[in-house]
């Protein structure tokens, strides 16, 4: 559901220096119904990963309905017109392939990962569920238990997700990020069929979607396809504008969750620029000079010299409106929580106030790009790589131009970057206090 | 996918200390993915001691030849690469990812944590309170929990029962010299295998990988092949966790070791019962009944056994439904095995996904890292869509009747242990503990 632009650790990428993807070979068109496709003729592996974008996603939600894009997502696998229930999964791994979706807060994103020769196939599942969706109400109420176990799995027998959700409540007042993907329980509750059916006709139209298509095809040929196939699609109504009108923070805000949990944890936030600010890149520059690797500053700092916590953390995700810059730290087992805190914002206010060193921003750059490599070295990583930089930056291009971003940050960018975002005065802090009695027994433990 | 599946060029050789290399140069993106397994994992951990060869392995990263931990985080992460250590039931890992010309200085810093860690005393101290902290945490996860739970009753007193990370009493009691001995007896090249894959010079990475790991001496000793674990003893074992809302849930038997002739009919049978989105147990659990997110059974393959276990969760009022219907569908298997449709579906799906599997440098070291450690022939890998389009539905029915769960299964709970008793006590005499002592 959630996806950090940064994943550290992760194995996923291709070519070097500034060039990291070559997108020469893209054939793009967009349809008479609006509908966006870029095709990558790729041939080192001989499968193909075939990604559909659709631009919603709890951003695009009301009060009261929070969760629908989610709970929508496992819809589109009940069953339409051509491919009736149950059908879609059984069809494809027939055929030697498989598929997952994701609902993030600005997108819903479908994928299918196949043999080259279910090309056909694919485009033929896929094309009829976005025609002609079944929406039915047995589906439905399958779908609401499975989605309330996920919830419960994520959000409410976890501690790291308990805290999340009191954060992003923080963090924004008025706009839609200010509630979970997968919605509130109650909303989830009360998602009817009719809600679905008008979310289906506005937002799964084919002007509000993109098709990304990346490895061992023929370009022209695939092109060919799915233009027959989606072509007749018609388009939708417009969707509603984003509730937008965030007010000013005028002060730090915290919170506080109980929680039989065996050890304290701090959770800290900060507004940050939309994924379309030249900022975005040097935040994730500023990231990993605090937290990605045992040479970052945090991880020197709380884990190995004061060995507070047990680890920490930084998330920073590319959204389409401001989104947050997330610090998270799990303490040793009677670690004071306040102290914490204090040397978190000790560390941030020396890079606020003396920014960070050229070797610090050589070694982040040199991360990102080893990162970027990973990401980019399967057929699944391009394909999602493009339709996330369309989505979000409004070109797939941007996929290919990370590198040249991050080429260009300085340490002085670093250094102002976290003045405006990472003010103390405007922080939101989320303390997790493990609750006595229940089961939360205080642990053996060890001190320093 | 009726292509055959084609391997890079590989060179295998042996140096004169014992240690076996493998460098797999192929093309693709400019990196680089190194991996030094050593026989010997968490079944090498002394009585009392479980989480002491976890703990070398760290400990190996944090003082090396003539460089401090902090030198060598440095170093690493200023190339762009990720250096990590690790053990499972079985061996010890160094998994190295890098940009590929940052490789040879990488290599340099891998062979020298495996023929000469320093174990500063300092770091030793700090990363033992570090990983008894971090087994606190672990009991906030209901996952670990439950599989951690599913070990202790299924391998029970076994080398293989213990979780690989430790348990925090044996762990605070670890002391330098416990690391230093174990390292000093079971790290050695005759133990070891050096895996690299990547965009690379392969003779290039040969002749540095000859010099630099060629000078590890070649002392200590081979630890014996363990013995099977016995088979479980049947048992219901209710993990309490009274604030839980959602109750993971463990059904588990005794498998088979990693070379048995079973690997590939295992595999089959598996997938048809609970692999993709179509098994059986996704069917009846999620799509047709909505009691969970997810559900899925496997063969877990070790060196000298293994087991079979579903894994699901449900929310607390429905433990006793899930249950009955996951055991009703293994139940079912066993008597029919798959139909002539989920056969041919599930070998289509497990054969066309399967190049997915050795895409990345990293994925491929692994892989040939697995066939090396248990000594099996590329053929696992090139010839995978035969053996795998040779499974019958008959071969998938004898397996499923050998292995998956009967008389002799263990079921475990993690949650609100007084209404889990309730919901499960039809299925055997219940045993309760709480998550400390699994953990």
């Amino acid at each position: 559901m959630f996806r950090p632009r940064m994943v550290t650790g992760s194995t996923r990428g291709r070519p070097p220096s500034s060039a990291i993807l070559d997108l020469g070979g893209v054939l793009e068109r967009e349809l008479p119904n609006g509908l966006r496709v870029r095709v990558l003729p790729e041939r080192s592996a001989p499968t193909v990963s075939y990604y559909t974008f659709f631009q919603v996603g709890s951003r695009n939600e009301r009060p009261g309905l929070t969760g629908i894009s989610h709970l929508f997502e496992h819809m589109m696998f009940g069953g339409a017109a051509k491919y009736g229930p149950k059908e879609f999964d059984r069809v494809l791994e027939s055929r030697g392939g498989h598929s997952n979706a994701y609902t993030s807060n600005d997108l819903t994103v479908y994928y299918e990962d196949f043999a080259d020769e279910a090309l056909e196939t694919v485009i033929d599942l896929e094309s009829d569920r976005m025609r002609s969706l079944r929406l039915t109400d047995e589906v439905l109420e399958q779908e609401r238990e499975v989605v309330k176990e996920e919830r419960r799995l994520r959000t409410d027998n976890s501690v790291f997700g308990l805290m999340e959700e009191q954060l992003e409540s923080l963090v924004f007042l008025a706009h839609p990020y200010r509630w979970p993907v997968i919605g509130w329980m109650s909303d989830i509750e009360r998602i009817s069929r009719a809600d679905c059916e008008a979310f289906f006709r506005t937002y799964y139209a084919p002007e509000n979607a993109a098709i990304y298509c990346v490895g061992d095809v023929d370009g022209q040929a695939a092109l060919g396809l799915i233009e027959r196939a989606y072509g007749d699609i018609p388009r939708g109504p417009p969707p509603a504008p984003v509730l937008q009108g965030e007010p000013a923070q005028r002060g730090e805000r915290r919170a506080a969750v109980r929680y039989p949990a065996q050890a304290p944890a701090l959770l800290c936030g900060w507004r940050g620029p939309p994924a379309r600010s030249p900022d975005a890149p040097v935040l994730d520059v500023l990231q990993v000079c605090l937290a990605v690797g045992e040479a970052s500053r945090l991880r020197r700092r709380l884990v190995i010299e004061e060995e507070i916590a047990v680890s920490v953390s930084i998330s920073w995700a590319w959204r389409i409106d401001p989104g947050v810059f997330l610090a998270y730290a799990e303490l040793a087992p009677g670690g004071d929580p306040a102290r914490a805190e204090a040397l978190l914002f000790e560390e941030l206010e020396r890079v606020r106030r003396g920014g960070v060193s050229a070797r610090e921003v050589a070694r982040a750059r040199a991360l990102l790009r080893s990162s970027l490599l990973h990401e980019l070295s399967t057929h699944h990583g391009v394909a999602h790589a493009l339709g996330q930089a369309e989505a979000i930056l409004g070109d797939y291009r941007e996929a290919g131009r990370a590198l040249e971003h991050y080429g260009r940050v300085t340490p002085q960018d670093v250094r102002r970057v976290a003045r405006e975002f990472l003010d103390p005065g405007l922080r939101n802090v989320v303390v997790l206090e493990p609750e006595r009695g229940a089961g939360g027994r205080r642990p053996p433990q060890e001190r320093p | 996918m009726t292509a055959p599946i084609r391997l890079p060029p590989i060179v295998r050789e042996r140096l004169e200390n014992g240690l076996r290399v493998i460098v797999a140069a192929r093309g693709g993106v400019p990196l680089a993915a190194a991996r030094l397994v050593l026989r010997g994992g968490a079944s090498l951990d002394p009585g009392g001691q479980a989480g002491l060869s976890h703990l070398v392995a760290l400990a190996a990263r944090r003082g090396a030849g003539r460089r401090s931990g902090a030198q060598i985080d440095h170093l690493v992460e200023e190339l762009g690469a990720d250096l990590g250590a690790g053990v499972d039931e079985d061996a010890t890992y160094f998994g190295l990812s890098a940009p590929s010309e940052a490789l040879p200085r990488c290599l340099d810093v891998l062979a020298d944590m495996a023929g000469a860690p320093t174990f500063p005393a300092a770091e030793v101290a700090r990363l033992r309170r570090r990983e008894v902290a971090a087994l606190a945490h672990d009991l906030d996860e209901p996952t670990v929990v439950a599989d951690r739970a599913m070990l202790l009753a299924t391998y029970g007193g076994h080398p293989y029962g213990h979780p690989p990370e430790g348990r925090v009493r044996d762990l605070s009691r670890v002391r330098r010299g416990d690391v230093v001995a174990l390292q000093r007896r079971h790290y050695h090249p005759g133990a070891g295998i050096l895996l690299v894959v990547g965009a690379v010079e392969g003779p290039a990475v040969l002749e540095q990988v000859r010099r630099r790991f060629g000078r590890w001496p070649a002392a200590g000793v081979s630890s014996p092949p363990l013995p099977p674990p016995a088979p479980p003893a049947p048992v219901v074992l209710v993990v309490d966790k009274p604030e839980l809302t959602q109750v993971q849930v463990r059904i588990a038997g005794p498998g088979y070791p990693r070379r048995s002739p079973d690997y590939q009919a295992g595999m089959v049978a598996s997938a048809v019962l609970g692999g993709g989105f179509t098994s059986r147990l996704m069917e009846a659990i999620r799509v047709n009944r909505g009691l969970s997110y997810g559900v899925r059974c496997r063969f877990a393959t070790s060196g000298a056994g293994g087991l079979f276990f579903v894994s699901s969760f449900t929310k607390v009022e429905t433990v006793g439904e899930l249950v009955e219907v996951a055991l009703d569908e293994v139940a079912r298997f066993a008597e029919g095995g798959p139909t002539a449709e989920e056969l041919t579906r599930t070998q289509s799906y497990l054969c066309g996904l399967f190049p997915l599997s050795l895409e990345t440098h990293d994925q491929l070291a692994e892989r040939l890292a697995d066939l090396a450690l248990f000594d099996l022939d590329d053929a696992e890998v090139t010839e995978f869509r035969e053996r795998v389009r040779a499974v019958t539905a008959e071969d998938c029915r004898a397996v499923a009747r050998r292995y998956f769960p009967g008389a002799s299964r263990v079921v475990v709970a993690v949650g609100p242990a007084r209404q889990l008793r309730r919901q499960l006590e039809r299925l055997g005499q219940v045993r309760v503990v709480s998550a400390r002592r699994v953990t």
